[in-house]
């Protein structure tokens, strides 16, 4: 039970990052960008980089981050701005697109082969009988800190009263002296820095190769979707109930049902586990569980 | 005179267009280029060593060998093409190849349906068993090395193993190979877990293989998966007890030493107790070996020609009789005794038990 609660938490942590950061662009753009998980990617693959030019890790990530927010603010400018004056949907297949031409870069230019910062490994010390690495905890952390912070940001400062009033209402926004275009670029440059962050959160648990976004675009989007897409919040739940029914799938012993000892479902069954769960709950709530800011226009 | 002079043109471009007539000509489809183009290129190697020795020798019925080489470029359509060429335009009395089980098995089909002998030097997947009635293997399949794994790890002691394979035709073979031969033996396979192969993280099917409590983990893995593998075992503490690779030069180079102290697995073996072919390939080319598979495509090659030799021509039906028959028979060459089985697949073939020291492999006994 008590590896179950820690399999569940670290693999929330793994989504909920890049899903707040989906949720909370959504908020303000009204389409779900696709190529987000990608820019997670990048925030790895840059982070690595630099730290095999010799730049330490520490200050790799912050800058592969900030330059990942600035590339989010120009694809968002070249091309989902002109995509979305067309419609919601046209934007979102851009973004597909611009998902898979960034999946071909990566292949260029990273190769096929899965890739890790290099970082001291240390085995895992046994915590209430589970084995946590010191990686997982260091993450976790820095994941929940992160997100903390950007929570502080959203409901305690002006600059977030002026984010969630745009989201809310834009025309009433800025007719009331908010600057809507400079709120939406901040978010923008925010989801891709918090994307990035995600990203490299999950490189230092284990590894990184070009098909990561790819693999993670179902359990993201089923996160932010679950949690009401737009409500950013929201999203870490989705996380944790996606994260739960992955796990589930995954550490369950068939083997009585059977009549054999121990027989598992293969763990690349799990992103089967969270598209059902998605599908379950759409039907019943079709917005999500929480119902998100957007629908109180 | 104008005319007769045009006569000789014509005659002397044909005659050095088609090989002598009198050459023994054997054809063999290698990946000369694309991603296993040095494993190709030491497969030449070793056919070219062994038609020198044969020629040294006296050659084949008489006459000199000659192998006419053609390049798959890694791609099944190409290998199969390459051969369309070597049946019909060279008119090769068999045909030597390939590389990967991928583009063997089709290569060998189209032989097959021709009715052309094949010879197989290299692919050791289960299914390479169907090709069909005219294609033979120089190498022991999957059933073979998977047995001798069985073996080793029972020989130390570990009764019961969680096994972890790629989900794909050959990890499956190396999976249901060895459950069967460590059944058979007295073992136990605690769980049989099947991983994607390319994935970022596989602590889940590490934690499944763990909660079966074993006494060792057997595992077959490329490069960098096998790589992120002994990392995360690493790191979970399942290192704490033994880890053994089936076929473990294949991620080893990818596993940084920290990660496989005390890893111990198995691999196909260069040649067996053989050193003079060893010294031979290193005086030719100035390298030690390149891969484990140019003394199997040398040993093909002595076989093919000792087969010709029996048949007494170059002629099809008696070439797959003899091979039949010295099959059954064992023909000696540098990889240890090939005999082949009803199905035309080798029976047993070198392995070497290796352990990890540091960085590098060694051997292991």
């Amino acid at each position: 039970m008590v590896q179950f609660i820690f399999d569940t938490l670290f693999r929330a942590a793994d989504l909920a990052l890049i899903a707040v950061a989906l949720s909370a662009v959504y908020s303000l753009i009204r389409f779900p960008n696709v190529a987000l998980v990608q820019y997670a990617v990048v925030g790895a693959f840059v982070g690595m980089a630099l730290q095999q030019q010799g730049v330490p890790i520490v200050p790799a990530v912050l800058l592969a981050s900030l330059l990942v927010g600035g590339i989010a603010q120009v694809f968002n400018a070249v091309i989902f701005q002109r995509l979305l004056r067309l419609d919601p949907a046209i934007a979102l297949i851009g973004s597909l697109a611009l998902s898979m031409v960034l999946s071909a870069g990566f292949l260029l230019g990273f190769g096929p082969a899965a890739q890790r910062f290099s970082v001291q490994v240390a085995p895992a010390t046994r915590v209430f009988g589970v084995r946590v690495t010191e990686m997982q905890v260091l993450t976790g952390g820095l994941t929940v800190a992160i997100l903390i912070a950007f929570a502080l940001l959203l409901f305690r400062t002006p600059l977030g009263r002026e984010m969630r009033a745009v989201s809310t209402n834009p025309v009433l926004a800025a007719a009331t002296g908010v600057n809507t275009a400079r709120v939406t670029g901040l978010v923008v440059f925010l989801s891709g820095v918090i994307a990035a962050l995600g990203g490299a959160m999950l490189a230092l648990r284990g590894s990184v190769s070009i098909d990561m976004g790819t693999n993670m675009l179902l359990p993201v989007f089923a996160a932010a979707i679950l949690g009401g897409l737009g409500n950013a919040f929201g999203a870490v739940f989705g996380a944790i109930v996606i994260a739960a029914a992955e796990t589930l799938i995954t550490n369950l012993n068939f083997g009585p049902i059977v009549g054999q000892d121990h027989v598992f479902l293969p763990a690349s069954y799990a992103p089967a586990a969270s598209f059902a769960l998605l599908v379950a709950v759409l039907l019943f709530r079709p917005r999500g569980i929480f119902v998100s800011e957007v629908t109180r226009v | 005179m104008k005319k007769m002079i045009r006569v000789l043109a014509a005659t002397s471009v044909l005659a050095t267009a088609l090989p002598a007539q009198a050459d023994v000509v054997i054809g063999a489809v290698l990946p000369l280029s694309g991603v296993n183009a040095n494993g190709g290129e030491d497969q030449r190697r070793g056919i070219e060593l062994a038609v020198a020795q044969i020629n040294e020798a006296g050659g084949v019925l008489g006459e000199p060998l000659k192998v006419i080489y053609e390049d798959s470029g890694n791609v099944p359509q190409r290998a199969i093409d390459a051969a369309r060429k070597l049946v019909s335009v060279d008119g090769v009395a068999l045909v030597i190849g390939e590389y990967s089980s991928g583009i063997t098995i089709p290569l060998g089909q189209y032989l097959v349906a021709e009715g052309v002998p094949h010879l197989n030097p290299a692919s050791t997947s289960g299914l390479v068993r169907g090709i069909g009635a005219t294609s033979f293997s120089m190498v022991g399949l999957d059933n073979v090395s998977t047995e001798f794994a069985a073996k080793d790890v029972l020989d130390r002691g570990w009764k019961r193993v969680a096994v972890l394979a790629m989900n794909n035709a050959f990890g499956q073979g190396v999976a249901n190979e060895f459950g069967a031969h460590f059944a058979q033996l007295g073992g136990e396979v605690t769980t049989t877990i099947m991983y994607t192969s390319g994935q970022t993280t596989y602590r889940r099917e590490l934690q499944q293989a763990e909660s079966t409590e074993p006494d060792a983990y057997v595992f077959t893995a490329y490069g960098a998966d096998g790589g992120l593998m002994m990392q995360e075992a690493y790191e979970l503490g399942l290192q704490e007890d033994p880890w053994y690779s089936i076929l473990i030069t294949m991620h080893n180079a990818d596993t940084p030493a920290e990660f496989k102290t005390g890893l111990i697995g198995m691999d196909v073996d260069y040649t067996a107790d053989d050193t003079s072919y060893k010294a031979a390939y290193e005086e030719a080319y100035g390298q030690s070996f390149q891969s484990a598979w140019s003394g199997y495509a040398h040993d093909t090659t002595l076989f093919a020609a000792e087969t010709i030799e029996r048949a007494g021509s170059t002629d099809r039906p008696a070439v797959l009789s003899a091979i039949a028959e010295l099959g059954a028979e064992g023909f000696t060459g540098v990889t240890g005794e090939i005999k082949l089985d009803a199905d035309g697949q080798r029976m047993w073939q070198p392995y070497q038990k290796l352990k990890v020291e540091g960085d590098a492999l060694v051997s292991h006994e």
